[in-house]
């Protein structure tokens, strides 16, 4: 017969487990759903910023110049969401 | 001499009125049908603020250099005394939008990781060429004007390209405050559900380390947007003085561009008819080519009164010589047409 492990060992595991099926159960489907709404936004955020590559006059394009350098790396991660493998002609060449 | 029949007193002259005498306002811009006198009229109005002692900035954004030309001196894109008080400097749209991109490229070249600078500056330099991009600098520089210099001069005197192009850049305010504000509160958005995820995701990062470069370049920006737009909506700060000759086709671009004006909210001051013609001498007779000329006009003015009667109605008469240089821009005179003081 194994020795069994020390209490406290075993109370630690069993609050782990816990706590899994606590993050399962609830923050999972959250963090998902904040995730979700989080790339529609951004979404969005890029339509209006960079409309003009897709054919639709963007007032302000000239102004988005000065955030082109923080903005490059979230072009990729747009393009790539939008099921265009390579960026839109005329974007950035990201990749 | 210019000071002494000023205040609209009728000083036994036939022109005995300053153009600015009843539409005097911290700031003023001249705008029409390309020909009509804009710039004579702009001038001329700078050269009267000056005279009476206000500190007058003259700016023209017309890329025809047709301010040097008239004041006979050489303006640049920053401002040069003409006369006492008055000073003037001439825009050039084109090199407005180099010098933008220039100082982007700078910006960039601080921010950007150095495996997409070229990148970067490639897309930078499509923008340069790209439709719209001098009306943006143009744009930017204007509402930088009516901020910087605003609070440096007592009077500034724009004198603006011609009609569409003018009413355009008095639009833009609005529309890209609007657009702006769209894109700020997507932005604003996607920062929140970003901490928000990070809160769930158990994060230990900073809040701090996450402040947002573009957020804050876009709200820097939109607050200069709608500043510029509080001065234009501004009756008692800033007035649209429309310059039109008694013909056809100026009359009728008038009455829509004073409608346009009146749709974004931008106050107008008054109408100058400029290139009326001299009243006829004695013995010239009824029949002949300036006859018919002066009927026709007679009609043409009756429709200025009739559309544009809302507004001051001042008239220039048509000069025997070009208006050029200080002092026979000094001489130009305007009569009481009518409309509504």
């Amino acid at each position: 017969m194994e020795a069994k492990p020390p209490l406290r060992d075993r109370i630690m595991r069993r609050l782990r487990a816990a706590k899994e099926i606590y993050e399962g159960v609830y923050i999972a489907p959250y963090r998902s759903t904040i995730h979700r709404e989080y790339l529609r936004q951004h979404d969005a955020f890029m339509l209006l910023g960079f409309s003009d590559l897709l054919g639709v006059p963007n007032p302000i394009q000239f102004y988005m110049l000065e955030s082109y350098p923080a903005l490059i790396d979230e072009f990729h991660e747009w393009h790539v969401r939008m099921g265009m493998e390579h960026p839109p002609e005329g974007g950035f060449r990201c990749c | 001499m210019a000071r002494a029949d000023g205040d609209g007193a009728p000083a036994g002259g036939r022109f005995p009125l300053l153009l600015t005498a009843s539409i005097d306002r911290p700031i003023l811009f001249f705008g029409g049908k390309g020909g009509v006198g804009k710039t004579t009229m702009a001038t001329r109005a700078a050269l009267e603020l000056a005279d009476a002692g206000h500190k007058t900035l003259l700016v023209s954004t017309d890329p025809a250099h047709s301010t040097s030309d008239i004041l006979q001196c050489d303006l640049g894109p920053k401002p040069r005394p003409v006369v006492a008080d008055c000073w003037a400097m001439e825009i050039d749209p084109e090199q407005e939008a180099d010098d933008y991109i220039a100082a982007v490229k700078e910006r960039i070249r601080e921010a950007a990781p150095p495996r997409l600078l070229t990148e970067v500056e490639r897309q930078v330099d499509i923008a340069r060429v790209s439709p719209g991009a001098v009306e943006a600098a143009l744009f930017d520089r204007f509402t930088r004007i009516l901020e910087e210099e605003g609070a440096e001069y007592d009077r500034i005197v724009f004198d603006t390209a011609p009609t569409g192009q003018t009413l355009r850049l008095l639009s833009l305010p609005e529309l890209m405050t609007a657009w702006m504000s769209g894109l700020i509160k997507r932005r604003q958005k996607v920062g929140a559900l970003a901490k928000m995820w990070r809160n769930v995701a158990g994060s230990e990062t900073d809040d701090r380390e996450h402040e947002d470069p573009i957020l804050n370049a876009l709200e820097e920006r939109r607050g200069r947007f709608h500043r510029a737009r509080q001065i234009l909506i501004d009756s008692d700060r800033t007035g649209f003085v429309f310059v039109v000759i008694p013909e056809r086709l100026p009359i009728w671009e008038t009455e829509t561009a004073v409608a346009a004006l009146a749709k974004h909210d931008v106050p107008v001051a008054a109408v100058i008819v400029n290139q009326i013609l001299p009243k006829a001498e004695a013995g010239e007779g009824t029949e002949g080519f300036l006859a018919g000329r002066r009927e026709r006009e007679s009609t043409y003015l009756a429709r200025i009164r009739e559309n544009l009667g809302d507004w001051p109605l001042l008239g220039v008469r048509l000069q025997e010589s070009d208006p050029v240089g200080v002092d026979a821009l000094r001489r130009i005179r305007a009569e009481v047409l009518g409309g509504t003081e």
